[in-house]
């Protein structure tokens, strides 16, 4: 550990820091915890988690397709991202154009708008009805330029002076690739990777609006029958938070360990 | 060391190297000095074959510096240390002996660790660069030169990203292993160290060499050129 002036700290001077930090954090935790227990003890109906016990299968059951659905465009998006960037990196000028126009009009709209665009407009014009995979579509090309994003920055941050050294011992292209360029682009990417995957999670919650049967749609249908909006949206947030969270500090400690 | 120029004309999008012709023998540590944009660097990159002439004939050692073979044999250290940021000290080195100079996996870590002591890094080989500090960095980069056991190494300016502390610190061990033989040309901004390190002084100006001898001729310049330069360097 290290001071602002960068001074290394004394290892008894280390301890009270981190024990300073941890009691900070449980604090803030503490602070958290207790503000939902008093927003759950306002409440006019008795809290009841059991309530909740009925529909447990269904909400796992969207928990798990939350979770699938975010894996599967996180897959889509990062190829097509990867595919922008390459348009972007084109001698084509058209094509660096199109990324360019692209990646406005997507970062000008709203997420909800464009899954509803995909679903009702873009889909059926091209001959699908099924407004669940084109919201689905809609999520995926919206993330799109956040990848090309990252694939960009990425790539630039290995500086022309690297290449001055990989051309004067020799390397080969297969060997700069494989030994230099691809391990520090692994790393750098792995980071905002993770936020963007972050990203689709919580914006996957949207597509409960075409009917799409994932963690959001499953808990309001719940609340619809048996009205415990309390237990439910609270199961719900833990829920989101229980797949967001590790994933954030994962990516953290990624940065931490394995940054350049 | 000799260094042969012939009709060496270098053009980017000017000439920034004109006409360079030049015999040098028998020397073993050769500065080239001048402002910037005097095409130093330029003549240092084509020397070391980072960079084919436009125009001319140029050899060290009796090697044509634009055959293929020719680059291996030389080392060069860049002004700031170059090093791979995602590989230790001592992976920047085995990497470099593995892949390019056909070592095995312990002759390569030999190799590096023995460079490595040599410039006073034994402590430092498991850190990535960011974690040393610049001087270390840059050392950690002359001790990748030295590993490919070069003829000569080129050097350019390389503590201009460094502060005086570690400017010290680099220019140390840069004189430590001219007194175990190895030959070097540089390019510096730092004439004190130009002065007690070269045997020899090439100072440009426009592309041209203006001046060169001895670092004696430091004290006692021919040409208003370089008078007017002694007079603005520290």
């Amino acid at each position: 550990m290290i001071r602002s002036n960068g001074a290394a700290l004394s290892p008894k001077e280390a301890r009270t820091e981190n024990f300073g930090t941890t009691v900070a954090y449980a604090l803030a935790i503490g602070t958290f915890v207790l503000l939902a227990v008093f927003v759950v003890m306002r409440q006019t109906r008795p809290f009841d988690l059991a309530a909740v016990l009925p529909y447990r299968d269904d909400i796992m059951a969207g928990f798990w397709r939350t979770i699938w659905v975010s894996l599967v465009s996180l897959i889509w998006s990062t190829s097509l991202g990867f595919f922008f960037y390459l348009l972007s990196a084109s001698r084509v000028r058209y094509f660096r154009a199109f990324t360019d126009v692209f990646t406005e009009i997507i970062y000008g709209t709203p997420l909800l708008v464009m899954i509803m665009i995909m679903a009702f407009v873009i889909g059926p014009a091209f001959g699908s009805r099924n407004r669940a995979v084109m919201g689905y579509v809609g999520l995926i090309v919206y993330i799109t330029p956040y990848m090309t994003n990252i694939f960009k920055s990425a790539i630039a941050s290995i500086g022309s002076e690297q290449y001055m050294a990989m051309d004067l011992f020799g390397f080969t292209p297969f060997q700069r690739y494989r030994y230099i360029i691809i391990p520090q682009i692994v790393r750098i990417l792995m980071p905002p990777l993770m936020n963007n995957f972050s990203l689709i999670i919580k914006g996957s919650a949207l597509l409960n609006v075409l009917s799409y049967r994932e963690l959001f749609y499953e808990v309001t249908l719940m609340t619809n029958n048996n009205f415990r909006f309390v237990e439910g949206f609270l199961l719900m947030w833990g829920l989101y938070l229980i797949i967001t969270i590790p994933l954030s500090q994962i990516t953290k400690w990624i940065d931490r360990r394995w940054g350049i | 060391m000799k260094i042969e120029l012939d009709g060496l004309t270098h053009r980017y999008d000017v000439d920034v190297l004109r006409d360079l012709a030049i015999s040098i023998e028998g020397y073993s540590s050769i500065a080239i000095i001048g402002v910037s944009g005097s095409g130093k660097s330029t003549l240092l990159r084509i020397l070391s074959g980072l960079e084919k002439p436009t125009r001319g004939h140029v050899q060290v050692n009796s090697h044509d510096v634009t055959a293929p073979e020719y680059r291996k044999s030389v080392g060069f250290v860049f002004q700031s240390h170059n090093l791979f940021p995602h590989l230790t000290l001592l992976q920047n080195i085995t990497l470099v002996l593995e892949k390019t100079r056909g070592f095995t996996k312990k002759e390569a870590h030999e190799q590096a660790e023995k460079y490595l002591s040599l410039l006073h890094l034994s402590d430092q080989t498991h850190k990535l660069p960011r974690n040393v500090s610049g001087g270390q960095a840059q050392r950690a980069s002359l001790a990748r030169a030295l590993s490919v056991n070069p003829e000569v190494i080129f050097l350019d300016e390389p503590t201009s990203a460094l502060d005086p502390v570690l400017t010290y610190e680099v220019l140390s061990a840069i004189k430590e292993l001219r007194e175990l033989g190895m030959e070097f040309v540089l390019v510096s901004h730092v004439m004190s160290f130009v002065h007690d390190f070269a045997d020899y002084v090439v100072f440009m100006k426009d592309g041209e060499i203006a001046e060169h001898g001895p670092p004696a001729m430091l004290d006692n310049p021919q040409t208003q050129a370089l008078k007017d330069f002694m007079e603005k360097v520290p």
